[in-house]
């Protein structure tokens, strides 16, 4: 073996020893805290965290007994139910008038429908700020402070949902409606019992993004739901976290582990359309 | 007969067309009309030009506000997206179970509710027992208040904000990565390219098409960064932006005056200027791809 391959040889094994500890290191920055956060929960009581920095988790008894006392002494479950109501409404509203729509949009053509669909298209450059505060008023004009569908209704027109149906829908097979009308189906029924299920895997798609989306949606609960009757999980947890609410750190992470958990299983569940679904949104952009 | 046979699609349009108009179209229009007016709420709104678009664009908090916001984005967007490039490359040099484990793991935290990742970091952040201190403890350096300190705080929040979006990024990399031919890595191996050349030379202009996407969509949402923030400084609408306003930034600035200060006019002609600075800035990022494409 020559000088000159041995030293290609060893560049390329230092490469393969760096790489590995490179990846394992930033593995273990970007998982940490929320490893952090699950060992400050389940550790013994009286150990300030000063001295046992909580590497690891001692007492999973203490854990349980802090996270039965979260959720019968404080309004966590509240709002707990809350922010799942907020986010299955939103999903179902969503899908439902998204693919109404998409389905025309992407099968049928109608006088209008390229004015329609160009303006929705061209609200996806228009960004949240511009419309945060005068949406608030509307619904603080229509009475609904404080309400689910306050909460709901303003979020169910999503032009990006409607984008992504419609890209999807596009690839649909245009023969089987055909047939479907020649067989004499109604066009309802035509997107019932075809485009609909045919379009599942966007409909679940969409459906998990806006599960994750919900769910971590802090600004408009923050303005349009200020009773603490309708506090979703983001504003619950920023109230356990604010600078005077004289809780102790294990409790405050109890708070936070609770929050996290329905977005963690449901990214160990469908980690796959996640990933998909938003490298997708990417190279479509 | 044609209007009866056009029916049926207007009626699966309609719901959708009434909320976009009611939830999108209306607030603009009357957010545009606000903007003009001088309007608490509770008396009748009063006509006064261009004066909220002035009282915003004098006041000390906005140019505070877009300092702040500056020096974030030339920090956070460029290394953001370095940080995804790079973690998409050493992800995308595995394969099998370890390419899908170190993507999880490095996914993780686009998972966590940023509000959730907010209040992590001030955890760790915190003086004496916050993680981050004792680990500087240990190499003997004194505790520093990352959130209270003017001097450390807009970097303890790219620092947040780059360990949230960095998956994000990567992984819409990732998916760019995987379309670019192998043979063409193929052939500037055998023209004698090293690594880094590789990346240079082939990666980078390949991936060109999705990087401007990642840039474009990191600049818009930084613009608009709240959460991360607000929560950060512990804020309210009444106190916000942290220790001398050093953590103030315009989306904050804008929600305290419709939400704090009751002032709603100022606070939508807040979000029209805004509004401008980000589409001035898509259309500058679409020039550039225009010009640089050849044709």
């Amino acid at each position: 073996m020559s000088a000159a391959n041995r030293a290609i040889v060893a560049e390329l094994y230092t490469w393969r020893f760096l790489k590995w500890v490179v990846a394992i290191c930033v593995a273990i920055v970007a998982v940490f805290p929320i490893w952090w956060m699950v060992n400050v929960v389940f550790a013994d009581p009286g150990v300030p965290v000063s001295i046992n920095p909580r590497l690891y988790p001692t007492s999973l008894g203490s854990g349980l007994s802090k996270i039965q006392t979260i959720l019968t002494e404080t309004a966590y479950l509240r709002a707990y139910f809350v922010t799942i109501a907020y986010a299955l409404l939103t999903i179902l509203g969503m899908l439902l008038i998204g693919s109404m729509a998409a389905f025309e949009f992407a099968l049928f053509d109608f006088p209008g429908k390229r004015i329609l669909f160009g303006l929705v298209m061209l609200s996806l450059m228009v960004p949240t700020v511009v419309t945060i505060i005068p949406t608030y008023l509307l619904v603080a004009d229509l009475g609904w402070l404080n309400t689910m569908q306050g909460l709901v209704v303003p979020g169910l027109a999503s032009a990006f949902g409607l984008f992504l149906l419609v890209q999807f829908m596009r690839t649909l097979p245009r023969e089987m409606i055909e047939a479907a009308r020649l067989d004499g189906a109604s066009h309802f029924k035509i997107y019932w019992y075809i485009a609909l299920p045919l379009s599942r895997n966007a409909m679940v798609t969409l459906a998990i993004l806006t599960f994750m989306k919900t769910w971590g949606n802090f600004a408009w609960p923050l303005i349009v739901a200020p009773k603490p009757e309708i506090y979703t999980v983001g504003q619950v947890v920023g109230l356990f976290n604010a600078p005077f609410s004289h809780q102790t750190v294990d409790v405050v992470m109890t708070a936070n582990l609770l929050a996290v958990l329905p977005p963690l299983l449901f990214f160990l569940i469908f980690q796959r359309k996640i990933v998909e679904g938003i490298a997708m949104s990417g190279s479509k952009g | 007969m044609n209007a009866r046979r056009l029916l049926p699609h207007y009626a699966m349009v309609l719901p959708f067309a009434l909320l976009f108009a009611a939830f999108f179209l209306y607030p603009i229009i009357s957010g545009f009309y606000y903007s003009f007016h001088e309007w608490n709420a509770a008396t009748e709104p009063r006509f006064i030009g261009l004066a909220n678009y002035e009282a915003v664009l004098q006041s000390r908090d906005f140019a505070r506000a877009m300092t702040n916001l500056c020096i974030y984005i030339v920090i956070t967007v460029p290394l953001g997206i370095a940080v995804a490039l790079a973690l998409a490359l050493l992800v995308d040099s595995f394969t099998g179970f370890w390419a899908n484990f170190f993507r999880s793991a490095f996914f993780l935290p686009v998972v966590l509710p940023a509000f959730l990742a907010a209040t992590i970091w001030r955890w760790m952040y915190a003086p004496n027992f916050g993680l981050v201190n004792m680990i500087l403890g240990w190499f003997g350096v004194p505790s520093i208040n990352f959130l209270n300190d003017t001097g450390t705080m807009l970097y303890a929040l790219i620092a947040v904000d780059v360990w949230v979006s960095a998956g994000f990024n990567m992984v819409i990399l990732l998916a760019g990565l995987k379309n670019i031919p192998q043979d063409l890595y193929e052939a500037a191996r055998l023209d004698g390219a090293s690594r880094l050349q590789q990346v240079r030379y082939v990666t980078i202009p390949m991936l060109a098409p999705v990087l401007f996407f990642v840039v474009t969509y990191g600049f818009i949402s930084a613009l608009q960064v709240f959460d991360v923030p607000w929560l950060l400084t512990g804020s309210s609408f009444t106190a916000y932006g942290g220790r001398r306003s050093a953590l103030m930034f315009p989306v904050m600035d804008m929600m305290g005056r419709a939400f704090g200060a009751v002032r709603f006019g100022e606070a939508t002609a807040y979000g029209f200027i805004l509004t401008f600075v980000i589409i001035l800035f898509t259309a500058l990022m679409f020039g550039f791809r225009a010009w640089r494409t050849p044709k």
